[in-house]
């Protein structure tokens, strides 16, 4: 719609205008056609400008049909009584047709209102739906929201068990640094929507949002916002709240007011759905908790049992005058005690999901080395032969350091187990793309190939494995979640030529583009 | 310095914390022949005073105490004592070693342990803190696995050869060096080589470490100076 101020100006000169041509044939005219001309002229005022106009547009015709039309002319005199008849006709006529014409747009414009506010919801439910994730479906309701506010941000918070809050979800853009944690716990205290001023003043609003509000019946103003708080309620319980801020300051008329009503009822939602995941995912870890819980009862009860019940015997026989090599077997057990116990403990962060990442830009030199010094500790140095790529630069990988080093360990002592003492063991490591990789290759018998899709699941033990060959089951399960867990992959291959090939792929990283100024010193 | 070790006088006492009567019985025998006594506490609180009464040359002392958290017992012990402390830890946790060091410790040994390991964590750690007091700061000349550093002269040199460094890597060799055997964590080292100043290069610091490493080691993945503390950070060693 034009502005209203050209409406008047322009139904005013179609009205001077008709007017003037209809007085050049003033002679030849009824007062009929007079009448009817002016009418249309109020008709389309009304409906282009509205009441107002139409009103002040049927007053000057009124006044201008009695003048210049009526005779005697140029007198506000009627000679013909039966003339003020037609005159007070056109004069009601014109009138209430604006009335009319009014009402008709006000409940178009409401019908306009209602079709948008549906549009929004609609938008929400399909955002909330499609989102995949609760997280992004909440995000996605705080953008519906800010757009239909038109406020620069809006973001959804969630109730923690102990009554803090924490930001679950919001609109696009820079976060601002301001907090206004404040206004939100003011908001979920008293369980009512909570306005911000623009002085930092905080008042209560009620929950002016919803239709039934006795309280309140003329809504408070909503006006010179800084920010507003909105508790999020589902079920009669606060799960969140919502906040609205702009950084110049803003209003919200009734209509928005009551959209906003049933939008937070939707953030509600969301926030419930997140919380409501967040508890599925709790369950699925404590369900597969206990399932570890069932397989570690049967390996303490068996592959604990064992050494202790060895050094149980030999320490009763080393008391009764027994020599070295049997104290030796004892701290040979002890190890291997020590190293289920960690295994253990590793698997169960694993399953817990409690571990640690400490992701950082880490040589392949350090993580490779750092295995070999382990592996070689235990079994001896000469087998394991290392070849780094080397184009001059140090190879990189953003990696979690301890973990890859439990990874590469446990593929090193697997291989040196799994293959003949006389052979050696291969590692190597060289980028492919965005890809660290490292692969371990022994010279052994390989992984009978019934037993490939099996040897990661924990406590899985091999059919082909040599006599004498110990292990507790979970290397490679820690392995290969221990690469997962940082984003990598862990594969198996049988080595062409024979024996086992073990890949492990981590992101690469990018050494520093300005190596310090080499040779900055000498000189 | 690297040579002085064996001779060194053997200190008075050697204080182990620990409420494991069977430990601590282990630390005992494994230290009889590296100080003339060793001295026992059961708890935190009998810990701290036998630290402070007894002045020992060095303490070892176990995380899982009944009655204190061990990471506030480091703190309060380095809050009136200088000598070494080697903590024992049974949890693994690479994050808690790398607070504890932080927090003042010198160096950690995991449970189960080796004596052979302990004993040489103690003796390494006895002959820093020697060093230390009887104000032996290192030669200028520092000879080492086949390298002659000269820390004034800035020089390295192989055989004969020198051997270019850059400006970090002499920073990182100089703090190595200053701090021989302790281990420093990767935020110590960030301090001393780049001071507070958070920057960019501070992430690089272990590609850093790896390329004095392929100067300064004979095989680069088997290092003997610079040692890999894992997640925790790097420990050099002039040997013995």
């Amino acid at each position: 719609m034009r502005r209203p101020l050209v409406q008047w100006v322009i139904w005013f000169s179609v009205l001077a205008l008709v007017g003037a041509l209809m007085l050049m044939v003033r002679g030849r005219l009824d007062k009929a056609h007079v009448a009817l001309a002016f009418l249309l002229i109020v008709l389309g005022g009304s409906s282009a400008g509205g009441r107002a106009l139409g009103i002040s547009l049927a007053g000057v015709a009124f006044f201008g049909f009695d003048w210049f039309f009526l005779p005697p002319y140029s007198t506000l005199v009627i000679n013909n009584p039966l003339d003020w008849l037609v005159l007070i006709a056109f004069l009601v006529t014109g009138i209430v047709a604006a009335q009319l014409l009014e009402s008709q747009r006000q409940e178009a414009e409401i019908a306009r209102q209602r079709a948008d506010e549906i549009d929004q919801l609609a938008t929400l439910g399909a955002e909330t739906l499609n989102a995949p994730r609760a997280v992004d479906a909440l995000d996605a309701i705080a953008n519906v929201i800010r757009q239909a506010m038109g406020t620069d941000r809006c973001e959804i918070f969630m109730r923690n068990a102990g009554a803090s809050l924490r930001l679950a979800g919001r609109s696009p853009g820079i976060p601002r640094q301001e907090d206004h944690t404040g206004l939100l716990m003011y908001t979920v205290e008293h369980a009512e929507a909570a306005a911000e001023r623009n002085d930092g003043t905080l008042t209560l609003i009620g929950d002016a949002f919803s239709a039934t509000r006795a309280h309140f019946p003329m809504p408070l103003p909503l006006t010179d916002l800084r920010a507003l708080g909105i508790p999020l309620n589902v079920r009669e319980r606060i799960v969140g709240a919502l906040r609205l801020s702009s950084p110049q300051s803003f209003s919200l008329s009734n209509d928005q007011r009551r959209v906003l009503s049933a939008l937070s009822y939707y953030a509600a939602l969301g926030a419930e759905r997140v919380r409501l995941a967040e508890a599925e995912e709790e369950a699925e870890s404590l369900r597969r908790a206990d399932r570890l819980k069932d397989a570690l009862l049967a390996t303490v009860s068996h592959d604990l049992r064992t050494p202790l019940t060895a050094i149980k015997g030999i320490a009763h026989e080393v008391l009764h005058g027994g020599d070295r090599d049997r104290a030796l077997i004892i701290e040979e057990e002890v190890d291997r005690l020590n190293h289920l116990v960690g295994d253990l403990l590793e698997l169960s962060q694993l399953n817990a999901g409690s571990l640690r990442m400490t992701m950082a830009l880490n040589t392949a030199d350090d993580v490779v080395g750092a295995a070999l010094e382990r592996v070689e500790a235990a079994h001896g140095t000469g087998r394991v032969q290392v070849l780094i790529a080397n184009d001059g630069s140090i190879l990189v990988g953003q990696f979690d350091f301890a973990h890859t080093m439990r990874t590469l360990t446990n593929l090193l002592e697997n291989a040196l187990k799994y293959s003949p003492p006389g052979l050696p063991v291969m590692v190597r490591a060289w980028r492919e793309g965005d890809r660290l990789r490292f692969a371990v290759e022994d010279m052994g018998a390989g992984v009978p190939q019934a037993d490939e899709a099996r040897i990661f699941e924990p406590f899985f033990r091999g059919s082909g494995i040599p006599d004498g060959v110990r292990g507790t089951g979970l290397g490679l399960s820690i392995a290969r979640q221990l690469a997962e867990a940082q984003g990598g992959r862990l594969t198996y291959t049988p080595r062409e030529g024979g024996g086992s090939r073990f890949l492990l792929e981590l992101l690469a990283g990018a050494p520093p583009s300005e190596p310090d100024e080499i040779d900055g010193l000498e000189s | 310095m690297a040579n002085t070790s064996r001779e060194q006088p053997l200190p008075d006492v050697i204080l182990i914390i620990d409420d494991e009567p069977q430990i601590r019985r282990v630390v005992r025998n494994s230290l009889v022949d590296v100080a003339k006594r060793v001295s026992e506490a059961g708890s935190a609180a009998d810990g701290i005073d036998a630290a402070a009464a007894e002045q020992p040359a060095l303490i070892i002392l176990d995380l899982g105490l009944p009655d204190r958290d061990g990471l506030e017992v480091c703190r309060d012990l380095r809050s009136f004592t200088s000598v070494p402390i080697i903590v024992l830890s049974a949890r693994h946790s690479d994050r808690e070693k790398e607070r504890l060091l932080d927090a003042g410790a010198d160096d950690y040994v995991t449970k189960p342990f080796s004596t052979v390991e302990l004993k040489a964590r103690v003796r390494a750690q006895l002959r820093r803190a020697m060093a230390r007091s009887s104000g032996d700061r290192h030669d200028s000349i520092v000879v080492v696995d086949g390298l002659v550093i000269d820390l004034v002269g800035r020089t390295v040199k192989r055989a004969g050869v020198e051997v270019h460094l850059t400006p970090t890597e002499w920073n990182l060799l100089r703090v190595f060096i200053a701090h021989d055997g302790q281990t420093l964590t990767h935020a110590q080292l960030f301090t001393a080589v780049w001071g507070s100043a958070a920057g960019d290069a501070q992430q690089y610091l272990r590609v850093y470490i790896g390329q004095l490493r392929r100067k300064l080691e004979v095989d680069p993945v088997r290092p003997r100076l610079i040692r890999t503390e894992p997640a925790v950070g790097y420990r050099f060693e002039l040997g013995e």
